[in-house]
């Protein structure tokens, strides 16, 4: 398992390890699920993600879309130069707060 | 719909032991479970007996004479069908770590040591059915998904990409990851003569990432058909797969049109790795970024987003790729990235072969890995898409036969339309396709309608421009110009307010024929028209003006035309005879 959950006050981290693909994406659901706490923030630890494909976008904006709902906020937080080109081809910054 | 057959048939078995006995116990147990049993006291003759019998489950002792059990299990199991899995149990006295892991190893599913009890042999029987069941199961439900792929990708092939436009001119390179791909690569032609084509990636690969395609398809070739025009094309497309895809599915797609008659073309990268524009020498001229979320993501597209237009020769190319490409991987894990995308592509450009080029130098790089991703190409000439239009030789003789005094006319037309529109509805409405909908609907489908959605084109596109937006066509005369003109429209457009478009049209039925009277009236201050005609006198025989050329055209199409009211009424008369 490549994911790892630290939750404090109301307020997620979900740190992805080496691959984030279609592989995890029940894990990286259930992260997230239960929290219907408004104003919750979701972080997405990409810092040691080495590769990302076009079906964690998905995840990612199923993710958005939960945190919308709740009225919660989210961030993606340091992904490496390989992970952030992805991000920048699909212009994730247009809809989420990317931290570099 | 499956039939329970296998239910419902005897089963048999297969005992294989030296010794008589125990295949007389073993068979008995058997038989008051239902099944049908065969002996077979070595080895090869058991191998033998599999092969006659096919049967449902082997029972194997491990010493025997002429050929073990081990070397009869691994025989049997290389020659089992890859449908169904014949499960094989080991009964053996040999109560060792040795023996068990010796069993597995030559492909046994289980193993039962002696001795046991008739009711312990039984439920190892059951439970080894149970797996084997299971197994059928999965077998039967990957052959209908694999039936299901296939006619997906039929439908595909056949329905979709067939009906692309200009197959022999644009090159196409597709190569799926799974059966059918989630790639979809559309081409289809304007009637303005402009070529769209579409390059769209959705998001995974096989059946599911495909349900988009079908309506994608429909979508941009319908809107393409009826002259919508890029944007408005790309506007409809998100919405629609907004609506309808959930939402960790999404399109990124590279749209282009290339218009001859412009000398531009028009992008949108919207998710897809750069899109390249080459040079005929093989130098990459531009590098289109993606500047937009993929389609289907936002309800709306990013309204500070626009087209990027950019000037081309006949001789560039436009090349549009999915990521599958740049991110193949060769069996050290490198990937073959844009580098060697590029100089690749250079040397397509140059040998005039793009995708076979692009093909061979991936499959070459990656020798032999699997797949991991779609990987898809197009690779679209600026040029060799002017229109040929047929004028009608008939015409003039025809015309003046046929001409009626003004009040005449208008008492005859046969019917009349009207769209006036005002401001802001001027940014967002294209009022052709809608005037060519409406004559296809009352006069029925013809060719000939091509040329009149061009002067209408033409002439709304003037009376916009021109008149509502004051922009000067003399800006359009170099091709930096040409590009400063269309930034600047977008940005009018945008903060338009005022002003407004009057189109009339009258039809009158001819007796092999029609007639339509066009009236456009603009907002506009007009021009001088003296002084324009002086210039187009000067410019006859000069040499090609950027501007001013589609009038040339809607003169050759219609039977007159005229400026009225200072230019800011202009007057067409389109006769087609049938």
């Amino acid at each position: 398992m490549t994911l790892k959950k630290h939750v404090s006050d109301n307020k997620i981290t979900i740190v992805i390890q080496d691959r984030f693909d279609f592989s995890i994406h029940q894990h990286f659901r259930d992260a997230y699920c239960d929290c219907n706490e408004s104003g919750s923030e979701i972080i997405i630890d990409l810092s040691q993600t080495t590769y990302m494909d076009s079906s964690a976008l998905g995840m990612i904006l199923l993710l958005k879309d939960h945190v919308d709902k709740i009225s919660g906020k989210m961030k993606i937080f340091k992904p490496n130069e390989a992970v952030n080109k992805i991000l920048e081809i699909a212009q994730f910054h247009r809809l989420m707060t990317i931290e570099k | 719909m499956s039939l329970q057959l296998d239910k419902v048939r005897i089963k048999l078995a297969l005992v294989v032991d030296d010794s008589a006995m125990q295949c007389k116990v073993l068979s008995v147990l058997l038989k008051e479970e239902g099944y049908r049993v065969f002996t077979a006291n070595d080895g090869a003759r058991g191998v033998a007996m599999y092969i006659k019998y096919q049967p449902d489950l082997v029972l194997m002792d491990i010493n025997m004479p002429i050929m073990n059990g081990y070397e009869a299990a691994r025989k049997i199991k290389s020659l089992s069908k890859e449908n169904s899995l014949c499960p094989l149990i080991f009964i053996t006295s040999m109560d060792t770590d040795q023996a068990f892991i010796e069993s597995i190893d030559a492909g046994g599913d289980g193993i039962l040591v002696r001795p046991f009890s008739p009711e312990v042999f039984k439920a190892k029987i059951k439970s080894i059915q149970r797996i084997s069941d299971l197994y059928a199961t999965i077998k039967e439900l990957q052959r209908e998904q694999q039936a299901d792929a296939e006619l997906a990708e039929q439908l595909m092939a056949d329905v979709i990409e067939a009906r692309n436009y200009a197959l022999d001119k644009i090159g196409l390179l597709k190569k799926p990851a799974a059966l059918f791909s989630g790639d979809i690569l559309l081409t289809a032609l304007s009637p303005n003569g402009n070529v769209n084509a579409l390059l769209g990636d959705f998001t995974g690969h096989g059946l599911r990432s495909s349900i988009g395609a079908i309506p994608l398809a429909e979508t941009f070739r319908s809107m393409t058909k009826k002259g919508f025009s890029l944007i408005e094309i790309i506007t409809q497309i998100n919405k629609q797969l907004y609506h309808l895809l959930p939402a960790d599915l999404f399109l990124a797609a590279g749209f282009v049109s290339v218009s001859s008659h412009d000398e531009s073309a028009y992008i949108f990268n919207a998710g897809l790795p750069d899109t390249y524009i080459y040079g005929a020498n093989g130098e990459i001229k531009h590098k289109i970024q993606s500047c937009h979320p993929p389609i289907g993501v936002l309800p709306n597209l990013i309204p500070e987003v626009s087209l990027t237009v950019i000037n081309v020769l006949p001789d560039d190319r436009i090349i549009l790729l999915s990521d599958g490409i740049v991110e193949a991987h060769n069996e050290a894990g490198e990937m073959y990235d844009f580098e060697r995308f590029e100089e690749t592509a250079k040397i397509g450009v140059i040998k005039q072969d793009v995708s076979n080029i692009v093909l061979k130098s991936v499959d070459e790089f990656c020798q032999g890995m699997p797949q991991q991703d779609d990987i898809s190409l197009i690779d679209l000439p600026c040029g060799g898409w002017e229109q040929t239009f047929v004028f009608n030789p008939h015409h003039n003789v025809e015309v003046n036969e046929l001409i009626l005094s003004e009040s005449d006319l208008l008492a005859s037309a046969t019917w009349r339309w009207e769209l006036g529109l005002t401001g802001e509805r001027l940014s967002r409405v294209n009022p052709v396709p809608m005037v060519m909908s409406q004559i296809q609907e009352i006069e029925g489908h013809a060719e000939h309608w091509q040329s009149l959605f061009t002067i209408l084109t033409e002439l709304f596109v003037n009376a916009l421009d021109h008149g509502v937006l004051n922009l000067s066509s003399e800006l359009k005369n170099s091709p930096e110009g040409f590009t400063e003109y269309f930034t600047e429209r977008e940005n009018r457009l945008k903060n338009l307010t005022s002003g407004f478009i009057d189109i009339q049209l009258a039809y009158y039925s001819l007796a092999q024929g029609g007639r339509l009277n066009i009236q456009i009236k603009d907002s506009g201050t007009g021009f001088n028209l003296e002084e324009v005609e002086k210039k187009k006198e000067q410019l006859k025989d000069g040499k090609i003006q950027l501007s001013g050329r589609g009038v040339e055209i809607v003169e050759q199409l219609c039977e007159s035309l005229f400026y009225r009211e200072n230019g800011t009424l202009v007057e067409a008369s389109y006769i087609w005879t049938s």
